[in-house]
């Protein structure tokens, strides 16, 4: 697991923490409830905030099923993990688990455009369902996972699916 | 209309099963380092590597190549059935119904938490016929001796098992640049071994990889 506590926990064979150190667990510590409690409204509500994205998103886009299945399951999959990135309060999380698999799923199946569509929607919709302190815990990570998924570095081609 | 609970199959959304902090583990007290599976996994190090290729030059001389790829094509087909058996399992789903897509991106995830370099299909050539992989930062071949030639056997006998397995056909694999003599990657394409003969005489003439496939085509 990535955790941004672990090079705190890393230092024991170094020296005992600072005051600084200090601080920052128990902010993080201290901001632990209202973590749980977005990621709660997130689980509990997962289906019910897609679902009334979906409807939206393909009245909006006018975009075939399968294509809209596509990016609502890329949309579901990014929550998953931004809402664990929340709770851990580490983007690096989202970074690492996303980078090299969603981007290029993205790619290949040429959702972009839809994605980007369904992460408006999905904004609007959150602001309804969270506070704004809360959609301030969720900010970073969900920043970090929709510029992850949009940058495409590798290269496996959709194309490669006529090969065989 | 798009149900999303139906597209919530058990609730899982798999993903990058191979994602390194989730694949390797290991019951380190008993000494093992394994996959998220449990099979045994192994750090080779590097004079081990160097120990292979000089040992193997050593007793059998030019057979060395054909030894490497002969072990590269034993390795290739137990990998090949382990990697189909490995994304079944976790993507709970027969692997004919996996995406090209999710199923090359696996791949590609695989060679990298294996440390094995990243690896990159090229589809550039898949209308007349051909397959390019391009494998960067290989392990392999950074510890081969340097040579005027190719010398990812290895490599070439894995790739040529797991495409010739992955499609159904009886693939050849040829390596067209190395970073063993001075090139930035190793690059191999994949076909039927009629359309890939001129290949072998162009590498030993050292021509580039461009020129071999412009030679390809245009055959």
């Amino acid at each position: 697991m990535t955790f941004k506590l672990d090079a705190l926990f890393d230092s024991p064979e170094k020296r005992y923490l600072d005051a600084n150190d200090l601080n920052v667990l128990s902010q993080y510590v201290s901001s632990i409830p209202e973590r749980v409690t977005v990621y709660r409204t997130l689980r509990d509500q997962e289906v019910t905030i897609m679902q009334e994205v979906a409807n939206t998103l393909q009245q909006q886009s006018g975009q075939p099923d399968p294509l809209i299945e596509r990016s609502i399951r890329n949309g579901l999959m990014v929550m998953r993990y931004v809402a664990m990135a929340m709770l851990l309060d580490d983007q690096g999380f989202v970074e690492e688990r996303l980078r090299g698999w969603l981007p290029e799923i993205v790619k290949a199946y040429e959702t972009q455009p839809l994605d980007r569509q369904l992460f408006q929607l999905l904004a609007q919709k959150l602001a309804t369902v969270l506070t704004p302190a809360q959609l301030h815990l969720l900010k970073p990570s969900l920043e970090k996972a929709q510029a992850t998924m949009f940058e495409t570095r590798e290269t496996v081609a959709s194309p490669v699916a006529s090969l065989v | 209309m798009v149900s999303v609970a139906d597209l919530l199959i058990d609730g899982r959304l798999p993903g990058n099963y191979f994602a390194h902090d989730l694949y390797v583990r290991g019951s380190t007290e008993l000494g093992l380092l394994e996959n998220r599976r449990g099979d045994r996994l192994l750090a080779i190090p590097e004079p081990l590597l160097q120990a292979i290729y000089a040992g193997l030059e050593r007793e059998t001389g030019q057979a060395s190549k054909l030894v490497l790829y002969n072990c590269g094509r034993w390795w290739g087909k137990n990998f090949y059935a382990r990697f189909c058996e490995e994304l079944h399992d976790y993507f709970n789903q027969p692997l004919a119904d996996l995406s090209m897509a999710e199923f090359l991106q696996s791949l590609q995830q695989c060679w990298k938490t294996h440390g094995w370099g990243q690896i990159h299909m090229d589809v550039t050539y898949r209308d007349k016929g051909f397959i390019g992989v391009e494998i960067w930062h290989s392990a392999f071949t950074a510890f081969a001796p340097k040579s005027q030639t190719p010398s990812g056997d290895l490599e070439r006998g894995i790739l040529e098992i797991f495409f010739s397995q992955l499609t159904g056909r009886e693939l050849r694999c040829m390596q067209t640049s190395c970073t063993s003599k001075g090139d930035d990657c190793n690059r191999f394409v994949l076909g039927l071994e009629k359309r890939l003969e001129i290949v072998e005489p162009m590498v030993i003439q050292g021509q580039s990889h461009q020129s071999i496939m412009q030679a390809l085509i245009q055959q």
